[in-house]
């Protein structure tokens, strides 16, 4: 799995510098039980098919949301709105698009459109009970957190 | 006054486009699609004469709607620039194959777009 993790590691701060401004921290990456439960408002889906089948899903407070999505836009949100909604899937989008090229040498990949799961600690429902998920926690703002969830399995 | 059709599903991503390329000082009027389907009825409508491309959208996609303008005869020469988070080589050989005249990959940056716009004098 490590092999997986770099890039997406490289390309998310990459993006969150270029795209949005904000340098961010990578934490130790861990596995995740899919039983644990989250504190999360909003989390952005991407599937991955093609040689590989996973998902590559980013999660955050509503307030971190909300504050990316003012960066991007130069307007003040005060709520989950269809901008933010936007916002949080074109990052996740970008961050998946971008990873596919460290990822070439292993993977030809076919990322999905993003999907948007909000709600007071919504869950994901992860393809099988096999696939192994491994959480890469950002730093971000000094004191604010996302989540960059990632499940890469070789097809068949 | 040139036309540029921006075609891209996120609202955000198309100001930003459109505020990136702003910045080349390059006199134009935006016209403005959410997916491949829209594009094409924007270019039916209005003379287009440069159009930035996203892949991933939904309906018909980037890569499918270049693939059918250039089937078009009219649309032959148009430049078709390709402005995607699709960064792996075989996506940008596709496009490439596929007619697009040039590529920049998601995030944008005021530096890519005048590297690929000089370059098609427009």
């Amino acid at each position: 799995m490590e092999k997986y993790i770099h890039p997406f590691i490289e390309v998310c701060e990459n993006v969150f510098r270029d795209f949005i401004g904000a340098e961010l921290t990578a934490e130790r990456p861990f596995f995740v039980d899919k039983k644990d439960v989250h504190d999360w408002d909003i989390s952005a889906v991407i599937g991955l098919t093609g040689e590989a089948r996973g998902a590559v899903v980013i999660s955050m407070k509503k307030n971190l949301a909300l504050k990316v999505t003012d960066m991007l836009t130069e307007t003040e949100h005060k709520d989950i709105d269809d901008e933010v909604l936007d916002a949080i899937g074109e990052i996740v989008n970008i961050i998946a698009g971008n990873a596919k090229r460290g990822l070439e040498e292993m993977f030809r990949l076919v990322i999905s459109l993003p999907t948007i799961v909000r709600g007071v600690n919504h869950s994901i429902s992860w393809p099988n009970e096999q696939t192994r998920i491994i959480c890469i926690p950002f730093k971000i703002f000094d004191e604010e957190t996302f989540s960059l969830l990632l499940a890469i399995e070789a097809a068949n | 006054m040139k036309n540029v059709l921006v075609v891209d599903d996120s609202r955000i991503m198309r100001n930003i486009v459109k505020n990136t390329f702003t910045s080349l000082n390059i006199p134009c009027e935006f016209v403005e699609a959410a997916n491949g389907n829209e594009a094409l009825l924007q270019l039916s409508e209005k003379k287009i004469d440069l159009v930035l491309l996203d892949w991933n959208m939904p309906q018909l996609s980037g890569i499918d709607f270049l693939k059918k303008i250039r089937a078009m005869p009219q649309y032959a020469e148009l430049p078709v620039i390709m402005v995607t988070s699709e960064a792996a080589r075989y996506n940008v050989i596709e496009a490439l194959k596929s007619g697009a005249t040039d590529y920049i990959i998601k995030p944008v940056s005021e530096k890519s777009f005048k590297e690929k716009i000089n370059k098609i004098n427009f």
